[in-house]
This record gives structure tokens, sequence and C-alpha cells, in this order.
């Protein structure tokens, strides 16, 4: 009974967002806000990919959401997963075998290197922050699954996460001091596509880029460790 | 210069912070960040509202609206702006547990993010403050330990990431037909969103805020989750969060919706909140799911009172949301240490006499008993629906009516119980005081608003009037330019 109420329900969801999707004038929607931006982000933001022109500027503030729902998602899984991880650590478990171990210290610096250029390039380039943080968060995390018994520090991911979070609002907060409102981009906008250009953009990607990596980092070794428990 | 803005942000700044306290020098500054900075947004909002001169937009990031992001400061917006960091300094978790930071963090988001909420003047800035409300309230609710929290955590979290993407499909929807997301912009294109597409987008983001909202389709989560959490976190979730997801449904209304239809969605879904959540409590055998499904009851006439039109409505709608905001948080309170079945509370008046008159208190004043505030909001409520007096409204009127009767029958049960003469086997534990004094500010809150009635009356008209006036929203936000499109 329970199962057939969940397939009318379903059903009635479906046939309602096609019939919306099918009387919209797909391929040609009013852009009203999107060819604003696209006309005014050269000469506002002054960073050459227009995308990071909208995240971190027009809508900056958003970022910062999306940056706390992140770290607020880590810390409810810091909650949960805290109480097994006080039981102790898996010191039991063995090394990988030679090629994991081989593997993971060739991988490590390319990895690292790799991250650290989608998010200092974000404001050039498809990448950014996120995307960096992620690949940054697999370099770190490839030596935990070589060597167990050897992992990072919690203390200093959190300091990382806690700066590069603090980092972030204090670039918005540096407007204030100027008299404009938060999150107003900072310093000049320089060269257009030059390395160094379009303000504090870069800094504050670098910011994002470090938070997701070491909020990603910390919540991994957290499942890890709890797997490790359990098992 | 103060920016309001900072109200929203130093909260997030001090939960991004606060786990740097746990080692090391910073360590003693651990337990009173948050309080410092909550205080600290109190004033702004409090020096913002007295200062400036409302309603003003500001312009996050300078980027001009309708491409940035808008600030809309009105005082309806600063109304519930400042309800949140008062409400949260109360029910601050104040625990010393190794735990303890991490749901301080967390309360510190929540209470970021509500703030933005009230603030916002963009809907997927909205959104975003919304899911943060979300997601922190996840890890609030499983940040006791209690495995019964657990799985009301994870009901919850089904429920709301399914309202979330309902919600979304909404936003996108509206975005789709119209290219903007920017409240003001949106209101002055509301006559092309006035067609089914538009209905349903606006039925679409109704199911989504309404889930925090407590609206009648999904609000299945809260009985369990309410009666599963520690009671500070229950308060904080029914008597703030659902209040500003409420105060989000209102202003998509107001400003981009304002049809007879969607008023008459409200009116349907308050109608049957409150049905479902008087009856429900009345069946029900423990403090704190009664308090819940009462709590959904009071929602339902939230939303009754919104969809009346114009500036009756707006009035109504902030008086019942504010009451039930002062006196379900205080009761939430109260039951923090009668956490347990009704009967097994038998004089519970003999242990902690000033817990059980409190408790009174707040019930008459939720029954609506004069002078006290519960009173004037029934009476605005009804008053209203008998003004227009269509069927729904009439029928919306005998709801509620009959809820305040079902309502009366079982506080009435409750504090009969208190007050009955105790069972020797069984022993009523006594309150906490932090819990007392808690309450004891909203009594005090509640008192005053029942002496000071006249001065309240004329700064609700002067806010009702503002919160209504579309056309100046737009003015106030785009210039006179764009507005006249």
């Amino acid at each position: 009974m329970r199962n057939l109420a969940t397939l009318l329900f379903l059903g009635g969801l479906v046939f309602l967002l096609a019939a919306i999707t099918g009387t919209l004038p797909f391929g040609h929607p009013p852009m009203l806000v999107g060819q604003a931006i696209q006309q005014a982000a050269k000469p506002e933001v002054g960073a050459a990919n227009v995308v990071t022109a909208v995240v971190l500027g027009y809508r900056g503030l958003d970022t910062l959401g999306e940056l706390a729902i992140l770290f607020a998602a880590a810390t409810a899984g810091g909650l949960v997963l805290g109480g097994v991880q006080a039981k102790g650590r898996n010191n039991a478990l063995p090394a990988a075998g030679f090629v994991l171990r081989a593997g993971t210290d060739v991988l490590f610096p390319l990895l690292l290197i790799a991250g650290l250029y989608v998010v200092i390039h974000g404001h050039l380039t498809p990448g950014g922050g996120f995307q960096g943080g992620v690949i940054l968060a697999a370099a770190f995390f490839l030596p935990l699954l070589a060597r167990p018994s050897e992992s990072l520090s919690h203390i200093w991911l959190s300091v990382i996460e806690g700066l590069a979070g603090t980092a972030f609002i204090a670039l918005g907060l540096g407007a204030l001091y100027n008299g404009d409102a938060f999150l107003t981009p900072l310093f000049d906008k320089g060269m257009f596509g030059e390395l160094v250009s379009s303000g504090s953009l870069p800094l504050l990607y670098l910011a994002v880029g470090l938070k997701v990596g070491a909020e990603l980092s910390s919540l991994l070794m957290r499942l890890a460790h709890d797997d490790g428990a359990a098992s | 210069m103060t920016d309001v803005s900072l109200a929203a942000v130093l909260p997030l700044l001090g939960a991004f912070v606060l786990p740097l306290t746990r080692h090391g020098i910073l360590r003693p500054l651990g337990p009173v960040i948050g309080p410092i900075l909550l205080a600290a947004c109190a004033l702004i909002l409090f020096a913002a509202w007295s200062a400036y001169d409302v309603p003003y937009a500001v312009a996050l990031g300078s980027f001009a609206p309708p491409m940035g992001i808008t600030f809309y400061i009105d005082d309806l917006a600063l109304l519930f702006a400042l309800a949140v960091p008062l409400t949260t300094l109360v029910l601050w978790p104040g625990e010393s547990d190794p735990a303890a930071t991490g749901r301080q963090s967390l309360t510190l988001l929540l209470a970021g993010s509500l703030t933005g909420l009230a603030l916002s003047g963009d809907l997927f800035n909205v959104y975003v403050f919304y899911e943060l409300a979300a997601v922190a309230s996840y890890g609030l609710v499983v940040g006791d330990g209690r495995s019964p929290a657990y799985v009301a955590a994870f009901r919850y979290l089904m429920i709301s990431a399914l309202g979330s993407v309902v919600g979304l499909i909404g936003i996108a929807i509206i975005y789709f037909k119209t290219g903007t997301l920017n409240l003001a912009d949106l209101s002055t294109l509301s006559g092309e969103l006035a067609d089914p597409q538009g209905m349903a987008a606006f039925a679409m983001l109704v199911i989504g805020f309404g889930v925090k909202a407590e609206a009648f389709p999904v609000n299945g989560w809260v009985p369990e989750v309410y009666g599963a959490v520690g009671k500070r976190v229950a308060a904080l979730l029914a008597g703030l969060a659902s209040k500003l997801a409420v105060l989000v449904i209102v202003r998509i209304l107001i400003l981009v919706f304002p049809h007879d239809e969607t008023r008459q969605l409200l009116l349907v879904l308050g109608i049957l909140g409150v049905a479902v959540g008087e009856l429900a409590a009345w069946q029900a055998r423990d403090i704190p799911r009664m308090l819940a499904w009462s709590s959904i009851g009071q929602l339902g006439v939230v939303f009754v009172a919104f969809s009346l039109p114009g500036k009756a409505g707006v009035i109504a709608g902030v008086t019942v949301a504010m009451h039930h905001l002062v006196v379900k948080s205080a009761l939430f309170l109260l039951a923090d240490r009668w956490d347990r079945a009704i009967e097994s509370l038998k004089g519970a008046a003999s242990t902690s006499r000033i817990g059980a008159a409190l408790f009174v208190l707040f019930s008459l004043s939720l029954l609506g008993l004069p002078p006290l505030p519960g009173f004037w909001s029934k009476f605005l409520v009804l008053g209203g629906l008998a003004a227009s007096a269509s069927p729904l409204q009439l029928l919306a009127m005998g709801t509620i009516l009959a809820g305040t009767v079902i309502e009366g029958a079982y506080l009435l049960r409750v504090v009969v119980t208190f007050y009955a003469r105790p069972d020797a086997a069984v022993r009523v534990p006594g309150q906490r005081a932090g819990n007392l004094l808690g309450a004891g500010l909203f009594a005090l809150v509640l008192l005053t608003a029942a002496v000071m009635i006249n001065p309240l009356w004329q700064g609700l008209e002067v806010l009702a009037e503002r919160a209504v006036d579309t056309n100046g929203y737009q003015h106030t936000v785009l210039g006179d330019r764009e507005a006249g499109r």
C-alpha cells in the first residue's frame, strides 16, 4: 500500500514536471541578468573566467554560504563519528602493498601541484577553489590509504580550515574598512588575463581551496578511522 | 560604518574560529566567542533600526542590483533578524563536554543563516541560507549522540532533502521564466508569473521552505525530532527557525505572487495544519510530542493569518508568529526536565513551583486568554477572517476556534496533572536554574508586550505598511529608473 502511494506520488511529480517543462520556452530563455553580467563582468571585476566573476564577485555571499554549508556538514559528520573515533586509532592496520605505496609517493607531489595550479588559476581558466580543493584533499588522502598508521594531524587540519574561513571573511570585511559593502573586491584589477589580476579574487579562491581541501581531508580521515575502528 | 550585513556574517566567522579554540592559547576564548558575537549582532541590528532611515537596501560586493545580491532592510526584516541573536542567546548551548564546540559552531551557523534569511532580497541567496540552516540543524539534531535522535535526524534529512529539491525546481522555473533572481526585479515582472507555471513554482517554493516552516504536507519529521533531541535545540527549531522560513514564504507571496490563488493555497495549508496539529496534540501522551504537534497547529494559524490580504494579514501574521516564538521556545525550555509521559508528572508543581507557574502562564497565553498577547494575536486573525468572510475563510475561522477548544483540553489536562497530589512512587525532577531563567526572560517579554500593547500596535501598523509597499521595495532596491518598467 505504502509502495503504491509512493509510486503514485512519484508519477504525479514526474507528470507535473513534464507538463511544466513541456510548456517552457527551451533554448531561448530571457537572459535578463545573465546578459547584463556578461557585458559588465570584464570591466567591473576583471576576471578572465566569467564564472569566477559570478561565483566570487556578483554572488560572493552565496559562495560564503556554500563554504559554511560544507563546514556545517563536516562538523555534523564529526559529531556523529566523534564517539567512535575516541575508542582508539587503527594502528593495527598494516601498510598497503608496494605498488600502492610507491604509486602514492609518485602521485602525491603531482596531485599537490595540480591542485594548487587549479586553485591559483581559478580566475583565469575553468576550475577554482572548490575543484582544486578536492584535488588537494585527494592528494592528502592517498598517503592515508598507503600507510594507515601514519596520518595527518587533526589539529593542523582544523587550524588550516579555521584560518582559511577567517581569511575569506576578513577579505570581505576589508571592504567595509574602505567604506564599501561587504565582499567588495579589494585592490587594483591589474592586467586582464594576467596571473596577478582581478583584485582580491585569487586570494578569495585560495582561501576557498585551502578550506575545502582541509575539510574534505579531515572528513575522509574520520571516515577511514571510523571504518578501521568498526572492523 | 557598521553594516547590517555583519549581523549575518559575524556568526559564520565565529563558527569558523571556534574549532581553533579547542587547543592552545585561544582556549579561554572558546566559551565566550559565541555569546559575544551574538550580542554584537543584536547591537548592530538594534543600531540599524534606530539610526538609519529604513527601508534601505545594501548591495553586497557593491554590485548594483539585480546583478549582485541585495539585502533589503525594513522593519519586518529587522524585527525577525533581531529575534534571531536574542533567542539564540537565551537558548545558547553552554555545556563544556568535548562535543560542545561542534554544537556551538552549528548553533552559530544556524543563527547566521537565519539572520541572512530575514535580510536577503535575492531568491537564490535565500535558498543558500536556507540550506545552511537545514544542514546546521541536522547537525544539532544528531549532536546529542542519542540513538533515537539518529533515527529522527535521518527521517528529517530525507524529508528536508526532498523539500530542498522541490524548492530548487521552483526557483529554477522562476529564473527560467524571468531571467532574474532579485526579489525586487521579480516583483516588477510578477505579471509574467501569473500563469499556471508560476503558480506551480510558488507551490513548489511553499513545499520547499515549508519543511522548516512545518507546513502541512511536509511536517512528518516534527514530532519525532522534537521528541528525540535536547529541548534547547527543539526550542530553536520550533520557535525560531520555523518563523524565518515563514518570513521567506511571506516575502515571496507579497512581492512576487500577490494573487488570490496563492493566498488561497496558504489558507488551505494553514487550515489543514491547524486541524491535524491540534487533533494530534490532543492524542499525544508525552510533553515534547504534545508541544511539537501544537507547534504544527500554531504555524497553521500563522499561515492562515498571512493569507489575509494587505496590511491586516501582515499585522496578524507577525503577531501570531512572534507570540508563538516566545511561548513555544519557553515551553520547550520547561519541557527539558519534564521530557516524559504526562501521567508521570503528577505533582510537578510541588517540586518546581515556579516552573509549573510559568507553564500555566504560557499555556494561557497560547490559548488566548485576555489580556495576554495570545488573545490579541488570535483576535486579529479571527477579525481579519470575519472581515472578508469567503466560505474558505469561514471554515478557517471554525477550525481555529475548534482548535482552541482542543488546545484548551490538552493544555489544561497537563496543568491539572501538575497540580495534582504527587505520586509517592514517582519522583518528578525539578527544573534547572538555567532553563527557569530562560523561561523567565521569555515570560518577561510576554508580560511586557501585554502591558505595552498600544505602542506595539502603532509600531506594527508602520511595519505592515512598509512590508506591503511593493512599489517602495522596487524603488529602494532598483532606483527610480528600473522600477517603472
